[in-house]
């Protein structure tokens, strides 16, 4: 890693001043930027960290809950208001990463992480991620990659917390010099047409400070699946998390989200709108489940995906509805 | 020399044989004999140390004014050297020393290989100054996948003869040239009996082409040295498995004398065949030593470990078998392309050639050269690859003749010892009710299988390790020998072997291991380390119990012969046969001279006569296969395994646990991925580099059998190898079981599972 | 981190600049007035950690993370580095009792908090019942990751001390072994936990050794020395 200031910060306002001047990074919990700067793909002269700003990393379970953008996902999986309410959070939370990262690890920094993509992790691949003018893994080595929105990069959004929190409507708040905004999480990531070389909307100077999950509705329910190769640390191949509410019957309204599919965490919004109005049954998952997985685009080695990400959804809307 | 007469066999089918015993060397021990405490469970005398992080491996050796060296790779997979410019890099801060590896006009045949290296006084500046070397590269075409590099058209990886000679820790890869066309060289061919001849007899002939991944080795501690100069001798701190092999490759390289250089190796991070020789990181730490007249610390990170110090070739193996309807084997066929990058030795044959009995018997071994990182021995060679695709096929065979898959096998086994492990192993398994347990998960989503695989590996171990005992007169002993533990428990065989011999506590005898001044030790390798061993140290102690009743006899003025030992206590008997003069252990090390008394003994050469058999080993699997995804999860393996007389049960089970595991990894994780547009690795990590971890691990339930060989004096084998030759093989089995369909391909992934099951369910056989 | 807050008297912030002028906060705990200018580096900077209850000085760049501060300046080379990005755990020690992997740590960021490494464990002289587990059950090969894994196992029982099976497997997901010694791992933290109390010689369900093999372990208890002159030699 390359040698840089330290300049640690006291306050969001201060940090967001700092970041803009040229050749700086943001630091919270450091997990994916040092990864980074050891491999070269970040080299900044100054580094502003906020891994100490007050205040920030406070778990108000609500509901509506507010947690701040420096809570670890350590804390949200065991945070027993988060367990009760949303569950598929908590969830998501408690299996990303290891132990020790789920220690280490911010939500902020979880939602703004960049892909685990390989070649966009290698220094020596110059993809469109880094600015470049070839996505090595569209014709190259996709088992994992995506199955959406492959056109143009075909990396998948690492976080888990995001599926699980844009599945329960969740927003972020954030801070800038501009004031503060409230984005509601599915505006949130950027697809790779739109830029390629970042993941998400952040301006200039802006920072995560909070999310925001609005309280569920009575007779909701959610559920958050992924498959692993491994049980131990891995990534996932897919993930799927519901939330739905769920009276009289029948399912009132319903949320579907993809995540590992796309390089941004995707809504499945054909398969939302077949389960608002009808009575859970195996054939509706199923149906369900066909109609998130429409339209998708794989590549040469992860057709399965798009089974196994059926499957996931089939299964979460199982879980969530048993 | 003496002949012996001695009780050989297992399992109380024990055989006599009479065989000649050299002089200094006892007689193999009786299976009458009560052990003190050969084959408990003894932990491991370096456990306190390990377990408190006080252990100094060589990676933890920090010296005044120590520098971090730090090598500059290819980034490309084929290329010729136009220029280094080192100066960048010497004008960084803190830089010592800075050298080009390669020369201008050098070719270059994977990405990784060393081009240039830096020493400097922190690892941060280290790497920095690494960044400021400037090179630059003719790029040339290159290939990276073994198929493609069969092709006439293919970029050759080497122009004229291939250049195998690695020091990434190929034990023994001088072969005799072979015949090269193209990226192909070979074959290695062996031929028993007529397999034409054999087709023809068959009732039944199956066929299948067999694919594996490159698995690399990643130990955790990965390869280095810390190297240090005082005037002409050379220090170095290795992590290696022949701290021997390490300095004459040192002294060959450097050219200087192998006496100027002291290879020390304490504690050592894991190696499974990679870290026999200096390599090029070995070699250019000591020049960047000598060069900033300082000592230097180069250990390769986890992404150099990965490309360029040794891996497990992947195989592409064809076979065809034949088989009579009443089950015995008549054909077996083998055709093997293997890919070890710039290397060569990829041969799978073992398994075909020695495991069942077959009367024609023909094999092909080629290997096919790619722009990738050398293989390096592993853990086997050969031989995970080799049993993955002969048990399949035995699989198969058993089933187009309806046999049941473990009776075929015991039809065909010529070991003894393996039938007998085949029984146990099926006992604990539950073989007899698998069929019925394929559908018995709750989940309808789940089936379950059980499959089974064979080991054989070759009960070795040879002269030339030498051993000093020394008995001190406060009756406390020392054994010193020049070995390296690798983890394997080591350091505690040597100490539990001389305990036995001499009859004391494991806590009153001093091992001295891990450094060249000692007397010579094997290189760890080939399982062979406690078959050498184990025998010298028992020797080297026996002797040094002669020369104390030598000692005795003479302060009783009694024949040195009348002077007899029995478990620790010495005694001379008259002609009566009553003891005139006695003395127990501690009595009779008072009586030793002020240096006690001391005997160095060599290893005695394996017995020939003794009751020879191959090593065999047996594994049961069994698996949940998820057939909406296609992810497999191992359950259980139940192994059985020979190796000789055991003795550490415990860190035994620890080692037959680790092949499995490893085995377990092998089968459906472990990859090693190049991407064909660039030829770089795309997974040079622990990440995306999948390693079995702790949740990935099957109950593991393992059953030893004692056997008494007498091709030692402590009928040693070693059991790193076989434990982990049949799990890939027995898990892929229990794959095919669970879903009716075959798998030809490790690593098993979800696709592969998903492909062959939907290809099952369709009627078309169900192959992937 | 989120209870750090509630310290009173000093902010986290205050204990990052008051170590960075070589207070040990943790143990001081004074307010130090802040320089007007915070920032550190990019050339070295006195740092102040306080390790095992020490109070470490060194002079490092920002850019060094604990793991090779510990392991590279400060001697302490129980703590090892096997992948360096957060995936393996070998290097996993304790911020304030809760386990992270200190390749990922910025050793000038963790000024003022408690760190432990696995030389700390050790308490009144005697090493810690898990260590001791580690060793009689075998719970290492090679040993390279037994320092995390010890560490991981130690954070485990401190939260839960009789944890079940999956629960270990699951806190063990991030340390990687390549020897495969989690069989006995999980041995150890059930032996530390007194959910397993197997005695050394003891031969537990998993493994064998077939019939034919004989063995008197009484002799090996039987010292033919004094037990003066085994202890004068074990202490040595």
């Amino acid at each position: 890693m390359k040698a840089f200031t330290l300049l640690p910060v006291a306050s969001l306002a201060e940090a967001s001043r700092e970041w803009v001047k040229p050749k700086t990074a943001l630091k919270a919990g450091g997990v994916d930027l040092l990864d980074r700067m050891k491999e070269g793909l970040d080299s900044p002269d100054r580094v502003v960290s906020i891994a100490h700003v007050p205040g920030l990393a406070s778990i108000e379970p609500g509901p509506p809950a507010r947690i701040g953008a420096l809570a670890t996902l350590a804390k949200i999986e065991a945070h027993a208001g988060i367990r009760k309410y949303y569950p598929a959070l908590a969830e998501a939370a408690g299996g990303a990463a290891t132990p020790q990262i789920r220690n280490m690890a911010t939500l902020g920094g979880n939602i703004a992480q960049r892909p685990r993509c390989w070649y966009f992790r290698q220094a020596e691949f110059d993809c469109r991620k880094k600015g470049g003018d070839t996505c090595f893994a569209r014709f190259g080595e996709n088992r994992f990659h995506a199955i959406f929105d492959t056109d143009i990069c075909c990396c998948v959004h690492p976080s888990a917390t995001s599926v699980a929190l844009m599945a329960y409507g969740a927003r972020l708040e954030t801070v800038s010099a501009k004031g503060k905004r409230s984005i509601p999480l599915d505006q949130f990531f950027v697809l790779p047409d739109e830029d390629p070389t970042r993941e998400n909307g952040l301006g200039p100077g802006e920072i995560i400070e909070s999310v925001v999950i609005p309280p569920p509705a009575s007779g909701s329910r959610s559920s958050y699946k992924k498959l692993k190769e491994k049980e131990s640390f891995d990534w996932p191949l897919v993930e799927a998390c519901v939330a739905l509410t769920v009276s009289g019957g029948a399912i009132r309204e319903a949320r579907v989200v993809l995540g590992s599919v796309s390089p941004v965490p995707r809504r499945a919004l054909a398969a939302e709108k077949l389960l608002v109005g009808s009575a859970p049954s195996e054939a509706l998952f199923s149906k369900a489940a066909a109609a998130a997985l429409e339209g998708a685009t794989p590549l040469e080695q992860n057709a399965h995906k798009v089974r196994l990400a059926r499957v996931m959804v089939e299964r979460a809307l199982r879980d969530a509805l048993a | 020399m003496s002949k012996e007469k001695l009780r050989l066999g297992f399992q109380g089918r024990f055989e006599e044989k009479v065989v000649e015993v050299a002089d200094g060397d006892p007689a193999p021990w009786d299976p009458s004999r009560k052990f003190s405490i050969m084959g408990a469970r003894t932990p491991r005398l370096d456990g306190r140390a390990k377990a408190t992080g006080a252990a100094r491996y060589s990676i933890d050796v920090v010296l005044p004014g120590m520098l971090y060296g730090k090598i500059l790779r290819s980034p490309y997979p084929a290329a010729v050297v136009k220029s280094i410019d080192l100066e960048p890099a010497r004008k960084m801060p803190g830089v010592k020393a800075a050298m080009a590896i390669a020369k201008p006009g050098d070719k270059l045949r994977f990405a990784g290989q060393e081009v240039a290296a830096v020493a400097a006084d922190t690892s941060e500046r280290a790497l920095d100054a690494m960044r400021a070397i400037r090179v630059e590269y003719e790029q040339k075409p290159f290939v990276v996948d073994p198929v493609k590099a069969r092709n006439d058209d293919a970029p050759l990886v080497f122009e004229a003869a291939a250049e195998t000679k690695t020091s990434a820790g190929d034990v023994g890869n001088a072969r005799k040239p072979l015949p090269k066309k193209g990226n192909v060289q070979g074959p290695r061919a062996s031929a028993k009996g007529d397999v034409e001849e054999g087709f023809r007899k068959a009732d039944a002939i199956v066929e299948g082409t067999y694919v594996t991944a490159v698995q690399t080795h990643s130990p955790l501690e990965t390869h280095g040295i810390v190297a240090k100069w005082e005037g002409d001798d050379l220090t170095v701190w290795a992590s290696t498995q022949g701290i021997f092999s390490m300095r004459d490759e040192l002294a060959e390289t450097l050219g200087i004398p192998a006496s100027k250089i002291t290879v020390l190796t304490e504690y050592m991070g894991g190696g499974f065949g990679a870290k026999f020789g200096a390599g090029v990181y070995g070699v250019t730490a000591a020049k960047l030593a000598k060069e900033a007249g300082a000592p230097v610390k180069l250990f390769l990170d986890r992404k150099e470990q990965h490309l360029a110090v040794g891996n497990r070739p992947s195989a592409i193996q064809w076979v065809k078998a034949g088989a009579t309807k009443d089950g015995k084997l008549t054909a077996l066929s083998l055709l093997v392309h293997g890919n070890g990058g710039t290397n060569g030795g990829t041969g799978t044959s073992g398994p075909v050639k020695n495991v069942y009995e077959c009367a024609n018997v023909k094999t092909e071994e080629y290997d096919v050269f790619t722009n990738a990182g050398p293989s390096a021995a592993f853990r086997a060679p050969g031989h995970p690859q080799g049993s993955f695709a002969l048990e399949a096929t035995m699989d198969e065979l058993a089933a187009k003749i309806g046999m049941d898959p473990l009776e075929f096998r015991m039809k065909n086994d010529p070991s003894e010892i393996r039938r007998e492990e085949f029984r146990i192993g099926a006992e604990k398994i539950g073989w007899k009710d698998r069929d019925a347990r394929r559908k018995s998960s709750k989940d309808p989503a789940i089936r379950r299988g059980i499959g089974v695989g064979a080991a054989i590996w070759y009960n070795t171990g040879g002269t030339g390790p030498k051993a000093t005992v020394t008995i001190h007169r406060d009756g406390s002993a020392e054994v010193v020998h020049g070995v390296q533990d690798l983890g394997t428990g080591a350091r505690t065989m040597v100490g539990i072997v001389a305990a036995e011999e001499l009859g004391l506590p494991l806590a009153n005898v001093a091992v001295k291991i891990g450094d060249t001044r000692m007397p010579y030790g094997p290189g760890s390798g080939g399982s062979t380390t406690t078959p050498s061993t184990a025998p010298t140290i028992r020797a080297a102690a026996w002797q040094a119990k002669k020369k104390m009743a030598a000692v005795l006899a003479s302060k009783w003025g009694v024949p040195a012969e009348s002077v007899e030992e029995n478990g620790g206590a010495f005694a001379a008997k008259g002609d009566g046969g009553d003891a005139v003069h006695k003395a127990s252990w501690r009595e009779a090390c008072a009586a030793l001279p002020a240096e006690g008394v001391s005997a160095t003994a060599s290893r005695a050469e394996n017995h020939g006569d003794a009751w020879k058999r191959f090593t065999a080993g047996a594994q049961f699997a069994e698996v949940e296969v998820d057939i909406e995804t296609g992810i497999v999860r191992v359950r259980k393996i139940v192994a059985v395994h020979d190796c000789g007389l055991v003795v550490n049960a415990l860190t035994t089970e620890s080692q037959i646990q680790g092949g499995i595991i490893q085995g377990v990894s092998y089968a459906l994780y472990e990859n090693r991925i190049l991407d064909n547009q660039t030829g770089r690795m795309v997974n040079p990590n622990v990440e995306q580099y999948k390693i079995a971890g702790a949740l990935d691990v099957p109950e593991i339930d393992v059953t030893v059998l004692p056997v008494w060989d007498g091709v030692n004096n402590t009928h040693s084998v070693g059991i790193g190898e076989p434990s982990t030759v049949p799990t890939a093989g027995a898990i892929a089995n229990a794959v095919s079981h669970a879903i009716g369909a075959r798998i030809r391909r490790l690593p098993i992934t979800p696709e592969s599972v998903l492909a062959a099951f939907d290809a099952a369910a369709a009627g078309k056989g169900g192959v992937a | 981190m989120s209870d750090s807050e509630d310290r009173p008297g000093f902010t986290r912030r205050d204990l990052v600049r008051g170590a960075l002028v070589g207070a040990v906060a943790a143990r001081v705990g004074a307010k130090t007035p802040a320089p007007a200018d915070a920032s550190m580096g990019p050339g070295a900077v006195p740092l102040t950690l306080n390790i095992n209850g020490h109070a470490y000085r060194l002079n490092a760049e920002p850019r060094v993370v604990l793991a090779d501060a510990l392991r590279e300046r400060l001697g302490l080379t129980g703590t090892k580095v096997v992948c360096g990005r957060g995936a393996c755990g070998a290097c996993t020690v304790m911020v304030d009792g809760e386990t992270a992997c200190s390749c990922l740590l910025l050793a000038a960021e963790v000024q003022g908090r408690k760190i432990t490494t696995i030389e700390g464990l050790a308490a009144d002289g005697r090493i810690a019942p898990i260590q001791e587990a580690f060793v009689e059950a075998d719970a290492l090969q090679c040993g390279f990751c037994t320092s995390g894994m010890v560490m991981s196992c130690k954070s485990l029982l401190d939260r839960n001390p009789k944890p079940s099976r999956e629960e270990i497997k699951h806190a063990l997901a991030g340390n990687l072994c390549r020897c495969g010694t989690y069989p006995h791992v999980i041995d150890a933290v059930e032996r530390a936990a007194g959910i397993r109390t197997a005695g050394r010689a003891e031969e537990p369900a998993g493994f064998t050794v077939a019939a034919g093999f004989r063995r008197r372990p009484e002799l090996h208890e039987d010292a033919r020395i004094d037990s003066a002159t085994a202890e004068a030699i074990e202490e040595a």
